[in-house]
């Protein structure tokens, strides 16, 4: 098991980071009114922890019994049957998906699965408890219909059923789904907080943290803790006992955009464009979401850039990030910015060096 | 019944020979009659094709010769698939100039000489041994619509004083009709099965009317001039061993037609069907003659033949685009040349549409003269193939100097956005001949325009992706819709089009020097599928984290769970150092085996590469 999973707290007594919260969400438990929640942040900052946890504070060990299953969905959509499949994960209690799988036909899953939920409640032997709660992830790429669905569905079931909604930034959650819900924002953890929890963890393994070694780590983890606690186990599997000027292993994703800024840098030519495409596809194959390689291409590229050109290459990556999201084939924009930079890049060249 | 037996009295000159002719299911006439469309008009209630008997008065009265026991048991319903004409005549009735003058001498014919020479000489050859010469008697013509492949063995044939059998394909059976004749207890016989009869009795039989013919001082030729419609690959395969029978054991000399069509024009590989068909027919020993289309010239001669002759007065000048803008198929320029001068006021603006752009006339090339045709209001519409247009738009050829540039009128652009003219259509009209569609053409700009730049032009090139995003941007504004418009899906679509194509043009300011390059396929079409792939297989792993206790967002698991994953499951296998190279290595694999596979791929589909056009 990954010491991500392995030191992940159970309850929300036992949360370091996100104690404040963690003790608000257990009063609003204790009191028996759970309205619908929202939880936003940027990744690797808890919110799934804290929602495991609270699933766990409102039903009990019950809901750590979880099956996986591939349903398909049958949903009539006035002149047709569309047949939708999708994962889910659920226990007695509660059901966990992600919506946003089904593509375009989002919002009828949502409209769906709530539904079927609705008729089957529930009822405990006390006569409480009678809802289910629903864990909706990935919300914020539901499509406006989804939402509208999703706003009119809460309504109509929302005495069987609770929502917690999970997002990574609440700006593409409509107003109205957000107005419905407790939101409930989680911020990235402090690297100081980070140390803790690294400290923490090393102390559960019996290891020789040196110091500052920890530090560094939280400190090219981006602020996120999974990505610290992921690092610190490959530090960990690399090398033992550590040093505190031991290397840590970047993702090999994220070597591999360095490698295709450094190709930018040492060539502006068409013939270069193209190869840049190759790793590009190269990439993009493998999963990762393209706003991702953009961004992370930007920040390679403006380690190495001069201060002058900085601010051109930011606003036309961010120009092209936001074509890329109007857009269908990302690529196409992806492209137009590498393209747009080493003509940038060039001039300056040529300009400064004759 | 009336039209035909109008026909019976100005053709047939010997009523004796029709009685003959009527217990055979064929006839024949002498050379100078005519027999030409009739039959096809009268056979409207003919639902099944025999080899019958174009002139027969009743088939009932029919007396009993034997072979209509042998093929014809429900003849009463079945007039001629099969008609016998000669030589030709002119009728004055005829209106259509095509008809009126069908050539009558080999002078006449507009087919290059050569060609004429080498049909000519087989038959002759076929005819002088065709009593001891068992084997080979097939030629199969092929050629473009319109070059006079009938017309030649018409001609060579009443030449030569032989006798054309031609088989007639069946009019095709409505589905009206169908249920009437299913009603009143006919049988449906489809025209492959009926096609396959008849070159089975061909081959057993040889043509059954040469014995009344009288000692046959005239020879037969047969005439297949349309090869039933094949539909599929079973149907197909039937025609083709059909086909190949024929071939190797038809008695008489057979002449097969095959009209090519051009190969951009539909989309469905038929054409390829019928260049296989030719292939394995040429190997069951037919002899193949390819007929070119009609130059320019020779279609010109015939056209001032026949201005001459119906008196009027056509210029050169005007002829001479008819001439072109037929594309070479002689019975297009003479119906367009009686259209012509039916109407008169289409020859001002005929005039008048070649004399406007003058520049256009300073241009020499082919290109031109053949787009000239769109300005004819009787023109052609000529098609290109996609991987045609995608050359004309990535080679960008432009004219070395600006001809326009001393009119006053014209917009004054700042240097760097002026361009020299192009030297094509409007994109836009190329886009529309070639069927591109706006989607498929921008992810091959896409793919290929790179390799189409020169080494120095990074400015270019980021011009160009710039108008590809765009593009894209078009192409996807409509995607999420709900309800689906599709007027202003169409008008989209359509300027995403001209928006990729003609930025692709205008960014490539400094074109690379032109040299072969070929087209090749979008590579993202391949990495989308594999996108697609590898983002299910994830779903399937998206449990991995969390301890199965909770579902992980994709991107989460792309990004940080299988790198660490990977990372942690090789320092477990391997040992310490040939982990680090051994991740890279792997990525590189990875490369370097989609890079093979996908040359591969490109080996394949690129079939249609296009040289510098």
């Amino acid at each position: 098991m990954l010491w991500v999973d392995k030191y992940r707290p159970k309850t929300l007594d036992k949360v370091l980071v996100h104690e404040d919260v963690a003790q608000n969400l257990k009063k609003l438990v204790a009191e028996q009114d759970c309205p619908h929640l929202l939880f936003y942040g940027p990744p690797g900052s808890g919110k799934k922890t804290l929602i495991m946890a609270l699933l766990r504070q409102m039903f009990g060990p019950g809901a750590e019994k979880v099956k996986v299953e591939n349903k398909t969905w049958k949903v009539d959509a006035g002149s047709r049957t569309i047949d939708l499949e999708l994962t889910t994960l659920a226990s007695t209690y509660h059901v966990e998906l992600n919506p946003s799988d089904a593509g375009f036909q989002d919002r009828y899953i949502v409209q769906e699965i709530i539904k079927e939920m609705a008729k089957n409640r529930p009822i405990d032997t006390k006569g409480k408890k009678g809802f289910k709660v629903l864990v909706l992830n990935e919300v914020d790429k539901l499509s406006t219909e989804a939402q509208h669905s999703l706003r009119r569905t809460m309504e109509k079931y929302s005495s069987s059923c609770r929502l917690i909604l999970c997002c990574n930034s609440s700006s593409k959650v409509t107003e109205a789904v957000r107005s419905r819900c407790l939101n409930v924002r989680i911020n990235a953890p402090t690297e100081e907080q980070i140390v803790k929890v690294l400290e923490f963890v090393g102390k559960k393994e019996g290891l020789q943290v040196p110091t500052g070694f920890a530090a560094r780590i939280a400190e090219k983890s981006n602020r996120s803790l999974r990505r610290a606690i992921l690092a610190f186990e490959t530090c960990r599997v690399q090398q033992y006992p550590f040093t505190s000027n031991q290397a840590i292993p970047p993702m090999d994703w994220e070597e591999y955009v360095s490698e295709i800024a450094s190709d930018i840098m040492k060539e502006q030519s068409p013939k270069r464009l193209f190869q840049v495409r190759g790793k590009l596809y190269e990439l993009l194959t493998n999963c990762i979401p393209p706003e991702i390689v953009l961004k992370r291409l930007l920040f390679e590229l403006l380690k190495k850039l001069d201060a002058e050109l900085k601010h051109e290459v930011c606003h036309w990556a961010a120009y092209y990030e936001h074509r890329m999201r109007l857009g269908q084939k990302a690529i196409f924009h992806i492209e137009a910015f590498v393209a747009k930079f080493m003509s940038i890049y060039k001039g300056f060249l040529i300009a400064t060096f004759g | 019944m009336g039209k035909r037996n109008a026909i019976v009295v100005s053709s047939s000159d010997d009523d004796d020979d029709k009685n003959l002719s009527l217990g055979s299911n064929l006839s024949h006439s002498k050379p100078k009659s005519r027999a030409s469309s009739v039959p096809r008009a009268s056979s409207r209630r003919s639902k099944k094709t025999r080899l019958s008997d174009s002139y027969a008065i009743s088939s009932r009265e029919s007396n009993g010769f034997d072979e209509i026991k042998l093929f014809c048991e429900d003849f009463d319903d079945g007039f001629s698939g099969f008609k016998i004409s000669t030589g030709s005549a002119r009728s004055n009735r005829k209106d259509l100039w095509v008809d009126k003058y069908k050539p009558r001498s080999l002078e006449e014919l507009a087919v290059h000489k050569k060609k004429v020479e080498e049909v000519k000489l087989w038959f002759e050859e076929k005819l002088r041994k065709q009593k001891e010469e068992f084997c080979n008697n097939v030629l199969l013509i092929t050629g473009q619509a319109g070059v006079g492949k009938s017309a030649t063995v018409h001609v060579i044939a009443s030449h030569l004083g032989a006798t054309v059998c031609e088989w007639e394909t069946p009019i095709p059976t409505i589905w009206q009709e169908h249920l009437h004749n299913s009603n009143s207890g006919m049988h449906y016989t489809s025209k492959l099965d009926e096609f396959e009869n008849f070159v089975e009795r061909i081959r057993k039989y040889g043509l059954i009317p040469s014995s009344f013919n009288g000692g046959s001082q005239t020879s037969n030729i047969l005439l297949i001039d349309d090869l039933p419609l094949a539909n599929g690959k079973v149907a197909y395969e039937r025609l083709n061993r059909c086909l190949h029978l024929l071939v190797q054991s038809a008695l008489i000399p057979t002449v097969i037609l095959i009209t090519e069509c051009g190969k951009d024009d539909s989309s469905d590989h038929s054409p390829r069907n019928w260049e296989e068909l030719q292939l394995s027919l040429q190997r069951a020993g037919a002899c193949k003659v390819a007929f070119n289309p009609i130059t320019v010239n020779s279609i010109k001669k015939t056209l001032s033949r026949l201005c001459r002759e119906e008196h009027c007065n056509v210029d050169t000048e005007q002829v001479d685009l008819i001439a072109r803008a037929s594309g070479g198929d002689i019975r297009h320029a003479i119906t367009s040349l009686q259209y012509f001068c039916v109407k008169p006021h289409l020859r001002r603006s005929l005039t008048f549409s070649s004399g406007t752009p003058t520049y256009l006339k300073e241009r020499s090339d082919e290109i031109n003269r053949l787009d000239d045709g769109f300005s004819l209001p009787l023109g052609r519409d000529e098609t290109l193939s996609l991987f045609h247009a995608l050359g004309k738009f990535l080679h960008n050829k432009r004219e070395t100097e600006s001809s326009i540039s001393l009119d006053h009128n014209a917009f004054l652009l700042k240097e760097r956005f002026a361009r020299l003219p192009l030297k094509m259509d409007a994109p836009e009209k190329v886009l529309c001949k070639s069927h591109g569609q706006a989607r498929p053409v921008a992810d091959f700009l896409h793919e290929n325009v790179l390799d189409f730049l020169s080494e120095e032009a990074m400015d270019d090139a980021w011009v160009v992706t710039s108008y590809l995003s765009d593009a894209d941007f078009l192409l996807a504004s409509l995607s999420g819709m709900r309800s689906r418009n599709y007027e202003a899906e169409n008008i989209v679509q359509s300027s995403a089009a001209s928006v990729s194509v003609r930025g692709v043009l205008f960014g490539n300011f400094h074109p690379s020097p032109s040299r072969w390059h070929a087209i090749r396929r979008p590579r993202l079409w391949q990495v989308e599928q594999s996108l697609r792939h590898n983002k299910l297989n994830m779903v399937s792993q998206r449990c991995v984290a969390y301890d199965g206790l909770s579902l992980s967002d994709l991107s989460v698991v792309a990004t940080e769970f299988k790198p660490v994953l990977k990372w942690l499951g090789f320092r477990k296998s391997e040992g310490r150092e040939a982990q680090l190279a051994s991740t890279k290595d792997n990525m590189l694999n990875d490369d370097s085996f989609d890079g093979t596979s996908l040359d591969n791929k490109v080996n394949e589909t690129t079939d249609d590469e296009i040289e510098d056009w």
